[in-house]
């Protein structure tokens, strides 16, 4: 969980300078703005993905309890 | 598949927002007009930028300066240079019905396939010292029989533009996080009536993936801002608040955490729900409602109504709302069965 906490972390930290940047932001901003909405829906399907991403390792935990119960 | 129907309903529900509300293009509109100031009594061609608009496809473009309800002059001559550019010839009158050294005009510009659309105040004309009061020049009321827009489009705001899309993204999903809160909020006062604990899960898990919507709804409006306000934060009240009320609320993820006594936990954290609930009402609704603030629906700014949300967005709008509180019911329920499972292998550890 720490692994992956913290690889998100480096990456958003790689990927937030590069939006402050006028450049790129200027891509997100051709076609009247339309990767602002490509931004807003990436945003949500990443937090779902995470949300499956950790109660699937609490799932494995509990399923490991119950497997060295046994 | 008995219990299964809503969870495929919420899928379809957005799957058609995503599609529909990604697919369906937005009404024409004006981008820019240069050059924009004139003299009164000049001749004068303006550049004129369209968004979406078929200029050269069409075969009627009319074009319209309109200073008020009852006075404008249509165009003298019309260029049309590509789909999205077109040159306005105008001449404008040297007398204006009303004395004021600045007059605004509103662009009017019509065409049979994309119907008309406006830009306010888009040339500023000067009027000179010799200028009287006379309505000779203008027309009274001739604007009219406008064509009508063919097929579903979403209106066109300017600064806007696409952005209008996250109408369904990120509004919806404040309203979906209110449902899954008045659910945990439902649950917490079942919990203190019966003192059951499975009311205690319930309530803990809808309040957590409601937690999890206001993050989504802060960082989505966040990057919303960006593209219309040019910032990713300002101090406005509304965006204020709604980060206290959240904090609050995050606060009750920290207290769920800190103790490791089930009763105590269960009793603690219901009556922390309430309070948390009873506290994001005022702060997310009245307190912004009292000041200015530049988020629409707040302070005489308003929202969810005329070309911000009209009907063909609301045929996208409120579907996205049910689909939203849909799947974070979805997502509750498998922390809920979760948390179940993890209380039964405890309690047979015992």
């Amino acid at each position: 969980m720490k692994k992956f906490l913290s690889l998100t972390f480096i990456s958003l930290c790689g990927i937030l300078p590069l939006m402050a940047q006028g450049n790129s932001l200027d891509f997100l901003r051709s076609t009247g703005k339309i990767y602002s909405v490509v931004t807003v829906i990436a945003v949500i399907f990443i937090g779902i993905t995470i949300l499956l991403y950790r109660l699937d390792r609490k799932l494995t935990k509990l399923e490991n309890q119950i497997k060295n119960e046994q | 598949m008995k219990g299964f129907w809503w969870k495929i309903a919420g899928v379809l529900l957005f799957l058609y927002v995503l599609i529909g509300g990604m697919i369906i293009p937005i009404k024409s509109g004006i981008t820019s007009v240069t050059p924009n100031n004139a003299k009164s009594g000049e001749q004068l061609t303006f550049n004129v930028v369209g968004y979406n608009t078929n200029f050269l496809s069409a075969t009627k473009v009319r074009a319209w300066l309109k200073l008020d309800s009852i006075h404008a002059i249509s165009a003298t001559e019309i260029e049309k240079i590509s789909e999205n550019d077109a040159k306005f010839a105008f001449s404008i009158p040297s007398n204006f019905p009303t004395k004021e050294a600045v007059q605004p005009l509103t662009l009017i510009v019509d065409t049979d396939i994309d119907g008309v659309f406006v830009q306010p105040n888009a040339i500023f004309v000067t009027l000179s010292d010799s200028a009287v009061i006379s309505s000779e020049a203008w027309m009274s009321s001739a604007i009219g029989q406008f064509s009508e827009v063919k097929g579903i489009k979403f209106p066109y705001r300017n600064i806007l533009n696409e952005t209008i899309r996250n109408t369904f993204f990120h509004i919806a999903l404040w309203f979906a996080m209110f449902i899954l809160l008045i659910a945990g909020v439902y649950h917490a006062v079942r919990f203190l009536n019966t003192g059951d604990m499975v009311h205690d899960i319930k309530s803990a898990a809808f309040n957590k993936i409601g937690i999890m919507y206001g993050v989504f709804g802060l960082i989505t409006g966040s990057i919303w801002a960006k593209f219309t306000w040019d910032t990713f934060w300002t101090s406005d009240v509304k965006l204020n608040m709604t980060a206290i009320a959240m904090l609050i609320y995050l606060a009750y993820l920290v207290l769920r955490g800190s103790s490791s006594d089930h009763d105590r936990r269960a009793k603690l954290s219901a009556s922390y729900s309430i309070f948390a609930f009873v506290a994001l009402i005022p702060l997310v609704f009245i307190i912004p409602r009292m000041t200015d603030s530049l988020h629409p629906g707040n302070g005489g700014n308003p929202a969810l109504g005329g070309d911000d949300l009209d009907n063909t967005l609301r045929l996208f709008f409120y579907p996205s709302i049910i689909a939203l509180a849909l799947l974070g019911t979805w997502m509750s329920q498998l922390l809920i069965r979760y948390e179940k499972l993890k209380e039964k292998i405890l309690l047979k550890n015992q």
